[in-house]
């Protein structure tokens, strides 16, 4: 028994097939790697050195176009010198010289390498060298332009000061639309899919209309006419935000539902034939047995449509929403009035980043999570 | 029990699919007791043939009896009919969501409205009958084709029906396994179960079955004694048919 076990063990540690490594890959490899370093990670390095010693208004950013008395002339002046610095030109030739000696030297002696893993590293310095010169070239071409007035409307950190609390609730506001949207959308999907596979045309037949009117017009017009139309034109007293959200929930809803029909028409049909055989009716069929398993069967599809829903919310920048209701792209147009300034933006841009970068990494675990077998999801 | 004594009375059934006609004229009665084992070439209309006593399949023309009551007439209550039999298919669909045990105590919960404590005892009973009790809270997946569809055949008995109806309920299992499933159905015929079951076990067919049909191209074409049809089948397209399978 124990022997036994003992020998499984041994068995299931898979034997190293990567093969030995060389001197002269591994010097490919690195090489690649330095040109890609220097390229991103010298200019950052050079900057976050340059912002440690202190805002400072030299003579050539005034000579660029920086005046000495706007908000944040220090901070933009800060970015300029060190990308125009001697250190930085020190940084990408390096990045060009280790770039094209990798290019060079990993695709024409990948050829030769005894094994797969030495033929990769030579491959991977080439790649990484092809991405640093890249990334050097086009810093240095960049920075022959006039870039004074670039830097103070995009990278004007300081005019951000003072709206952190704006952006917060324009995050959270953001949150609230996409998620109301989504639940309003999952439930109204779901109705909307059991009534698009009834066998009956007359239940079928307003589902379907619904489905491909709202999935056939762009969502901003749905915004505009029914913020504009009902709540303005009849007068109904819904204010702009609760409209983006009923909006949102019927764009969502028509979507969901195709999500969900393609879901539960992938459960076989061996499962809709022993419910019914154990005496359920079609309803209890769909409720016990066939839309559990098409629910996991739909969670990632309908993860990446609270992904989309997310980004789409920014669209209620149409709709006259109150100060309190604005969503980050709204916070950001209302610093950009205030400042004519577009950092607001970037600041916005690197908000939804923050949300949806880990929501699609969490959509890419599930998904691989689902595939991988039933148990683990459905045992609980 | 229909006014004729019989369990089960179908009567000049067709089933069409499209412009397929699959059950070509059928008239056949199962009494109570009666084990009948039904065989035939694929695609005869075996498994439409059960599938429409269950009513899973509408038949196009004919009319089902069921226990006195006509069940293709529009106005009976399926589900209701339904519990009173049950299936088990080639595929075992078993509900992949749930443990064995709750695979069982969903329709005793959700259609007998069986309290839910009650409802386990009966699933335990029942599993423990073919053998697969301490498989109880393991999912599907996690069980071997015969034990899967040894719960298959626990989730039907659970709702104690009066007929039982088997649909090759062994082809999909590996050979070692046939055997486990098939002593789960002897028992029930020991146990004096109405069943009807579509087989290509042919000594098994004739060891459990007290009458045995023979099918092709949608219609009956033998009935009789287990015996007479495996021994000396009267029809040539019978005796062509078992010289292939035998
Ligand atoms: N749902 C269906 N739709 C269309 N054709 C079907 C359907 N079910 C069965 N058939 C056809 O009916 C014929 C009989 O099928 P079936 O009853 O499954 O035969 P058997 O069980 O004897 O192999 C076959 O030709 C099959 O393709
Ligand atoms: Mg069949």
């Amino acid at each position: 028994m124990s022997a036994t076990a003992t020998r499984e063990a041994v068995a299931e540690t898979p034997p190293d097939t990567r093969g030995p490594t060389a001197r002269e890959p591994m010097a490919i490899l690195i090489t690649g790697w330095v040109s890609i370093g220097a390229a991103i990670g010298g200019t950052l390095l050079l900057q976050l050195l340059q912002a440690l010693a202190g805002p400072q208004v030299t003579q050539e950013c005034v000579a660029e176009g920086v005046e000495r008395d706007f908000t944040g002339a220090g901070g933009v002046c800060n970015i300029l010198e060190a990308f125009r610095s001697r250190a930085q030109t020190i940084v990408l030739l390096l990045a060009i010289i280790t770039g094209v000696s990798a290019i060079v030297a990993g695709f024409w002696r990948y050829r030769h390498m005894p094994s797969k893993r030495m033929r990769e590293q030579c491959i991977a310095g080439a790649v990484l060298g092809v991405q640093g010169l890249i990334v050097a070239l086009a810093l240095l071409w960049v920075r022959q332009a006039e870039l004074g007035t670039f830097v103070r409307v995009f990278f004007n950190i300081e005019v951000l000061e003072g709206y952190g609390g704006a952006f917060l609730q324009g995050a959270r506001n953001t949150l609230l639309l996409a998620f109301a949207g989504e639940i309003g959308g999952i439930i109204l999907g779901l109705v909307m899919a059991m009534l698009v596979l009834s066998k009956r045309r007359v239940v079928r037949a307003p589902a379907r209309v619904y489905i491909n009117f709202f999935r056939g017009t762009p969502l901003v017009w749905q915004l505009l006419v029914f913020y504009f139309g009902l709540a303005l034109g009849l007068n109904l007293d819904v204010g702009a935000f609760q409209v983006a959200i009923i909006v949102f929930s019927l764009n969502t809803g028509a979507y969901a539902a195709e999500v969900f029909r393609a879901g539960i028409q992938s459960i076989e049909k061996g499962q809709m034939d022993a419910a019914r055989s154990l005496g359920m009716s079609y309803m209890q069929a769909m409720r016990y047995s066939i839309v559990p398993q098409a629910v996991r069967r739909v969670i990632p599809p309908l993860m990446n449509e609270f992904v989309i829903l997310i980004k789409d919310t920014a669209l209620v920048i149409v709709l006259g929403l109150l100060a309190s209701e604005y969503d980050l792209l709204s916070v950001a147009r209302e610093g950009y009035s205030a400042t004519f300034n577009s950092t607001f933006f970037v600041a916005a841009a690197v908000g939804y980043l923050a949300v949806t970068l880990p929501l699609i990494r969490l959509v890419n675990w599930v998904e691989s999570r689902l595939r991988s077998g039933l148990t683990g999801v459905v045992g609980q | 029990m229909n006014e004729d004594g019989s369990l089960v009375r179908l009567e000049a059934i067709h089933k069409w699919f499209g412009a397929l006609h699959v059950l070509k004229g059928i008239d056949f009665a199962i009494e109570p007791g009666q084990v009948v084992t039904i065989v035939g070439p694929s695609g005869s209309g075996k498994s439409t043939l059960l599938r429409t006593i269950n009513m899973l399949e509408e038949p196009t023309e004919g009319k089902v009896f069921f226990d006195g009551r006509e069940i293709t007439d529009i106005r009976t209550d399926l589900n209701k009919v339904r519990t009173e039999m049950g299936i088990v298919f080639q595929a075992f669909n078993l509900f992949p969501h749930k443990s064995a045990v709750d695979n069982i105590t969903m329709a005793l919960e959700k259609v007998l409205k069986v309290a839910s404590g009650e409802a386990k005892k009966r699933a335990m009973e029942q599993l423990e009958k073919v053998g697969v009790a301490e498989k109880a809270n393991a999912y599907p997946e996690q069980l071997s084709g015969g034990q899967q569809q040894r719960v298959a055949i626990a989730r039907a008995l659970a709702m104690k029906p009066k007929l039982m109806l088997f649909d090759e309920v062994t082809s999909a299992l590996d050979p070692e396994l046939i055997k486990e499933v098939l002593d789960a159905i002897k028992k029930l015929a020991e146990e004096g179960m109405t069943m009807a079951i579509v087989t290509h076990e042919m000594s098994f067919a004739r060891e459990v079955g007290t009458r045995a049909l023979f099918m092709d191209d949608g219609v009956i074409i033998e009935d009789g004694a287990p015996e007479d049809i495996f021994s000396n089948p009267s029809d040539e397209r019978t005796r062509s048919f078992l010289s292939h399978v035998l």
